[in-house]
């Protein structure tokens, strides 16, 4: 009987740490050196969904104008093809003080901007770009927002690094 | 029975460990498809005085995707439709210029067009498979020149009627390797070009 309990004592957490794991997590990262604050906030993608599932519809649902509703095919063979391109810059903006530079390395878009000293880094796999995109209907739920980011994983999809020493990190695990 | 629920247990948490390995596997970034070597699109913008530069660099295959699935209304089919601007004396339909195009192609290399008026000079001529337009400024501070290969405004004027074949000419032009556009002014210069390099 003893065994049964250590083995039901482990395994509860083992499968609920699992489940948590195996649906994905988002760490949001922040630090301020000015103000010694550090926060470490992990969301579990499959809570993050379940919460965006109890928001009222009207309220999520993202209407594209049917105007550009119409180039979403175009904006999804657009990215199917970039994904199976070769690498390379795509993109690189220039100006005094400022930079602007996407890049494509695999299966991940790289957007870098320097601006003035605080800089960003953004990255995006092409495949969460793709499930993001609406498809016929042009309507995208924020539930579905939050489930795209399984495409993410084991990503560090935002850093901001600010002027004063803020940092700021999302990951996806 | 105690070995048997105790070894269910086990088996449950290896089958556990399986999925949590499992899934991570499948979520690490795997190896995209080694593509082959495709041509690039090159942008260039250099404005001196604001000291900004832009470059987007292109692959050919994302263009043509973009053009394959144009909506209805800006391509149909790879045809542009055109009509006659407007009702001025200067119309000229696409069946115009293509017919006109037939008789300027069979005379080979010669100089089409040629305008000088105090503001610039425009020339349009044909130097073995190009098609070259050049514009200059007097002062020679602003130039543009376009160079399009024959095969190109073959395909473009290949449609029927008052529409032209956008889709063929973008395929007769992916085999260009070179400029196309060359704009040079006072303050810029834009330069647009195709070539393997990424």
């Amino acid at each position: 009987m003893l065994k049964m309990v250590l083995i039901g004592a482990v395994a509860v957490p083992a499968i609920a740490v699992g489940s948590v794991a195996a649906t994905g997590v988002v760490v949001v990262d922040v630090k301020e050196p000015r103000e010694g604050h550090h926060f470490v906030v992990p969301v579990p993608l499959a809570l993050a969904q379940a919460a965006a599932a109890f928001v009222p519809e009207s309220k999520t649902r993202v209407r594209i104008p049917e105007k550009a509703a119409r180039y979403l095919p175009v904006a999804r063979q657009a990215l199917e093809a970039l994904a199976a391109a070769e690498d390379g810059e795509l993109v690189r903006v220039e100006e005094p003080g400022e930079k602007v530079s996407i890049r494509k390395e695999a299966d991940v878009l790289h957007i870098q901007v320097d601006d003035h000293g605080e800089q960003v880094n953004v990255q995006v796999p092409i495949r969460l770009a793709l499930s993001v995109l609406p498809e016929a209907g042009g309507r995208i739920t924020a539930s579905d927002a939050v489930w795209a980011l399984q495409h993410a994983r084991l990503t560090q999809v935002v850093d901001v690094q600010g002027k004063d020493g803020e940092h700021v990190t999302v990951t996806v695990y | 029975m105690e070995r048997v629920r105790t070894g269910r247990g086990l088996a449950l948490a290896a089958g556990g460990a399986l999925l949590l390995a499992a899934s991570a596997g499948a979520a690490a970034p795997g190896g995209s498809p080694a593509p082959g070597r495709g041509a690039w699109v090159h942008v260039r913008v250099e404005e001196e005085g604001r000291g900004s530069k832009v470059a987007v660099n292109l692959p050919i295959s994302v263009v043509d995707a973009a053009l394959q699935a144009a909506p209805e209304t800006i391509a149909a089919d790879g045809h542009i439709h055109l009509g006659r601007y407007g009702h001025d004396r200067h119309d000229l339909s696409v069946a115009d210029l293509r017919r006109a195009w037939a008789e300027l192609k069979s005379s080979g290399d010669a100089e089409f067009v040629s305008v000088e008026d105090d503001d610039e000079t425009v020339k349009i001529s044909r130097a073995g498979g190009l098609v070259l337009v050049h514009v200059e400024k007097p002062s020679g501070k602003e130039s543009v020149r376009v160079e399009v290969p024959i095969e190109v405004v073959d395909a473009l004027l290949s449609a029927q009627g008052d529409e032209l074949n956008v889709r063929a000419a973008f395929a007769e032009l992916q085999k260009r390797r070179g400029d196309i556009v060359r704009v040079h002014d006072e303050n810029s210069t834009v330069r647009i070009w195709i070539d393997e390099a990424n």
